[in-house]
């Protein structure tokens, strides 16, 4: 109505920057206050071991495909297929290392990855496609297609047997990827492979995400598609692209999952969806996107990964992890709720 | 000129003895409301009587929407005195003025989409046990019934009013109010999102109420409708009452200086543009149901008016040329015809549209100003690997603020925490800088404030005269008159007439957009 714009004017800015800024730095607070907590009971929290080798690169593979899904979520969507993509994508790994084992390791690892990286992304450009172009819900069509890679994927595996790459050297080459330790920092201070592979498309993504005009539109979108696609902006395929780049982060956590356990099971992953759109969210990335970022997905990831690892060491029973989680992040979207209430009036 | 027929007012002549609703239903004296520091009514003095309608008119900020929220209840510190049906009475809240029997029709309508027709009327006065799953559906349906006959309006109890149109949905809601004894009927707007078959449905409704000896309050920023409607017509301008007319012998001219104040001349820039070469041929554009065979040329340089009432197909007409919405036809660009259109291939050809719904189609909501200017034109400041400076972006950004004159003028402020005017001029300094050479305005000026249209239409003269082609769209027909070298005429989805810009005046303009002119 007219008159609301009259009353809406500069005033509120100011007191709607400084309450976003707040509520950003709350989530920093609150995982430093919880790694103090840590560090005072448990005198191994702070090694480098513990988090670097253990916590970090654990979470390296969630990471990268909550950067992905960051990106789907700035843009006002989401994405519940996540995690049976990253089964399919282990299987196709295998699948493909299998058929070019007899090419000697190299060939055979680039053509898995390639492969991989393909299907991953064909398989969200099917979202993409379903939502951004035909129009149907995210939710419905996410839903469905978390049902469908499942299924892909048990249907690849011959019903659901677990799947190992069958020349041992071969493996032990691929396994590399997790492996490797980099002497960034020293001999003790070593970084494994998959925190560099997170930190790389991390640096990546945000130069995409704030400093391409892929990004500008992404931001755009989630803040009025409508008016972005009246200012001339080819909407469907900027959001189509999303869910792609969603796809793609799946099979590189493949990848790196892959190269952790060796082992690709159909099944594997089951919940791990809402693990990350959870670390989106709790971030500070809203449900209707149009604001948001990868630094704040981040600290969203590492607040709930270092949840996890106190409860681990406090002993904590697993049966009592969802509830915390849960908690969490009721908590801080409240928080965030409440913040954006005040700001506006 | 536009004489009103008298025919109308013999009518109520004869229904006031039987209802005596000459009397006065409501006044309101010496209104008074403060927002902060500023005063939003002055001393307003404000009075309805039954069967009548008494339209309310104002640009925006003039108070209307003040003075309904009073008479709704939504503020308890107003000063000054309010009498209805007889009584004093000091409303400060909602449901008190429902008691008294003042109910106001907001835009946004409060029925509930998924009840029946009848479960909207009779909502909260359904009887039965209160806990029982099974109400009594038959009863229920004949006592909404009954409210519909006695309106002798055309509504089945058992639809779903979600699947009602707007005109039928706002029916509902009347029948509602009706039910509840409203004495009086405030309409915010009515016909703001009504296509033109519903704005009839409506004012029939309206009509109707009225015989019934209710008092109506018509607010409307649309002029050129009242004489269709309202008896009487009381204008405000900043917070103040500037004159109550009979609508009768009033000249919508008379209206429109008396809501502006402004010395015309002053208010509009002159006219110093000069068409040049064609620059867009639009063929045989169609879309069933929608419009039909519509056909244009533009210049380079030129200001072409599309003059229609609401739900006459402009907008759509826009909406197709800018490929928002799919229709056949041709449409030719700088001399090569353009296939398959779309708003994105539109932009980068040169084609660029401030739309109708500033809030809905406009804002980039919850984004900084800068983002909001600089998103068409992102792919020509990207740098190698599609680098966009930060840097660039800010200094384009601030120039464009500058230019434009926002307030307030730093870029990194959110566009919803501007005011409707600063919100278009975001929106017009996106199709300014990426230097667009045909630029459509759809309602350029709808809800902003009276000093920023002035700017508005200053900005849209000075890029006309930069050689830029403009389709203005305008309700506001002195707007189009004093502004566009051509105007078409679209009634109904056809285009029906053209006329020369600055030699037609706004009475005969309308009449041409309601069918009456002297053509037919």
């Amino acid at each position: 109505m007219r008159n609301d714009d009259k009353k809406q004017t500069v005033p509120t800015l100011w007191g709607n920057l400084s309450f976003q800024k707040l509520q950003r730095a709350s989530i920093l607070v609150l995982l430093l206050i919880l790694c103090a907590i840590a560090s005072f009971n448990t005198p191994t929290f702070l090694t480098w071991y513990n988090l670097v080798d253990n916590l970090f690169t654990n979470t390296a593979a969630l990471g990268v495909i909550a950067l992905g899904m960051t990106f789907v979520m700035i843009a006002g969507g989401f994405d519940l297929s996540v995690a049976s993509t990253t089964a399919v994508c282990s299987v196709v790994l295998v699948l493909v290392m299998n058929a070019f084992s007899s090419c000697g390791a190299p060939a055979a690892i680039t053509a898995a990855l390639l492969v991989t990286a393909l299907v991953g992304t064909a398989l969200g450009a099917v979202n993409g496609v379903l939502i951004a172009y035909v129009g149907v819900n995210p939710f419905v069509v996410t839903l469905s297609t978390m049902l469908v890679f499942r299924g892909l994927a048990l249907i690849l595996t011959g019903g659901g047997q677990s799947l190992q790459v069958a020349d041992i050297a071969l493996r032990n080459r691929f396994n590399w990827i997790y492996d490797t330790k980099l002497p960034v920092f020293g001999h003790d201070h070593q970084i494994m492979l998959p925190i560099v592979i997170f930190l790389a498309l991390f640096a990546l993504g945000i130069y995409l995400l704030k400093f391409t005009r892929f990004g500008h539109y992404t931001y755009a979108i989630g803040g009025n598609e409508e008016a972005a696609w009246l200012a001339g902006v080819n909407t469907r395929r900027v959001k189509a692209s999303t869910y792609a780049l969603c796809g793609f982060t799946c099979s590189v956590a493949a990848v790196i999952f892959l190269a952790m356990t060796a082992t690709a099971q159909p099944e594997a992953h089951m919940g791990r969806e809402l693990t990350v759109i959870a670390s989106v969210i709790v971030g500070g990335t809203p449900l209707g996107g149009g604001s948001g970022g990868l630094v704040l997905t981040l600290t969203g990831l590492l607040l709930l990964q270092v949840i996890e690892n106190l409860l681990t060491q406090f002993d904590i029973g697993a049966e009592y992890r969802p509830v915390v989680t849960g908690l969490i992040i009721v908590v801080v979207v409240t928080i965030d709720v409440l913040a954006r209430r005040r700001g506006r009036t | 000129m536009f004489v009103f027929s008298s025919n109308l007012r013999a009518r109520r002549q004869l229904k006031t003895d039987k209802l005596k609703s000459s009397d006065i239903l409501l006044a309101m004296q010496g209104i008074v409301k403060d927002f902060g520091g500023t005063r939003a009514l002055d001393q307003v003095d404000f009075d309805v009587r039954g069967g009548e309608v008494h339209a309310l008119i104002g640009e925006n900020g003039a108070g209307k929407s003040t003075l309904v929220n009073v008479l709704a209840g939504h503020f308890s510190d107003y000063k000054g005195l309010i009498t209805f049906a007889g009584q004093d009475v000091r409303i400060t809240n909602p449901r008190q003025g429902r008691q008294i029997g003042i109910a106001v029709i907001f835009q946004e309508l409060s029925v509930l989409p998924n009840f029946t027709v009848a479960e909207n009327i009779m909502l909260g006065e359904e009887t039965g046990a209160r806990w029982s799953r099974k109400m009594d559906r038959s009863s229920l349906n004949a006592q909404a019934r009954q409210t519909i006959d006695l309106l002798r309006f055309d509504l089945d109890p058992d639809e779903p009013v979600g699947r009602l149109s707007r005109a039928r949905q706002c029916m509902v809601e009347i029948a509602g109010a009706v039910r509840r004894n409203v004495k009086l009927l405030v309409f915010d707007e009515p016909t703001a999102c009504l296509g033109s078959e519903d704005v009839e449905k409506l004012f029939s409704v309206i009509r109707e109420l009225k015989s019934r000896g209710l008092g109506i309050v018509y607010i409307s920023h649309r002029i050129t409708e009242l004489p269709r409607i309202a008896d009487r017509v009381t204008v405000l301008r900043d917070a103040k009452v500037v004159g109550t007319r009979n609508i009768a012998g009033c000249r919508l001219s008379d209206l429109t200086r008396m809501m502006l104040g402004h010395d015309l001349t002053e208010f509009f820039p002159e006219k110093t543009n000069r068409p040049g070469k064609t620059i867009l041929k639009v063929h045989g554009l169609s879309r069933p149901g929608v419009f039909e065979d519509i056909s244009f040329e533009l210049r380079e340089g030129e200001i072409l008016g599309i003059a229609g009432l609401v739900g006459s197909g402009r907008t759509e007409i826009a909406r197709a040329v800018f490929g928002v919405d799919k229709a056949s036809g041709t449409l030719e660009f700088q001399g090569a015809t353009v296939p398959a259109r779309s708003p994105s291939l539109c932009r980068r050809l040169g084609i660029g549209m401030v739309p109708e719904n500033r809030k809905r189609e406009g804002n980039i909501t919850g984004r900084p100003i800068s983002e909001n200017l600089n998103i068409s034109i992102l792919d020509r400041l990207a740098g190698t690997l599609g680098f966009q400076s930060p840097r660039r972006l800010a200094l384009q950004a601030g120039r464009m603020v500058e230019r434009m004159r926002i307030e307030p003028p730093i870029p990194k402020t959110n566009i919803q925490n501007l005011s409707g005017g600063n919100q278009q001029k975001v929106i017009v300094g996106r199709w300014l800088a990426a230097e667009s050479k045909v630029v459509i305005f759809d309602e350029p000026t709808q809800g902003i404030d009276v000093g920023t249209k002035s700017q508005i239409y200053r900005l849209i003269m000075d890029m006309a005269c930069k050689g830029r082609a403009i389709i203005l769209i305008c309700s506001e027909l002195l707007e189009i008159t004093k502004l566009a070298d051509r105007i078409l005429v679209i009634r109904a989805g056809r285009l029906v007439r053209e006329m020369p810009g600055p030699e037609t005046d706004e009475d005969t303009l309308l009449a041409l957009c309601m069918g009456k002119g002297k053509s037919e």
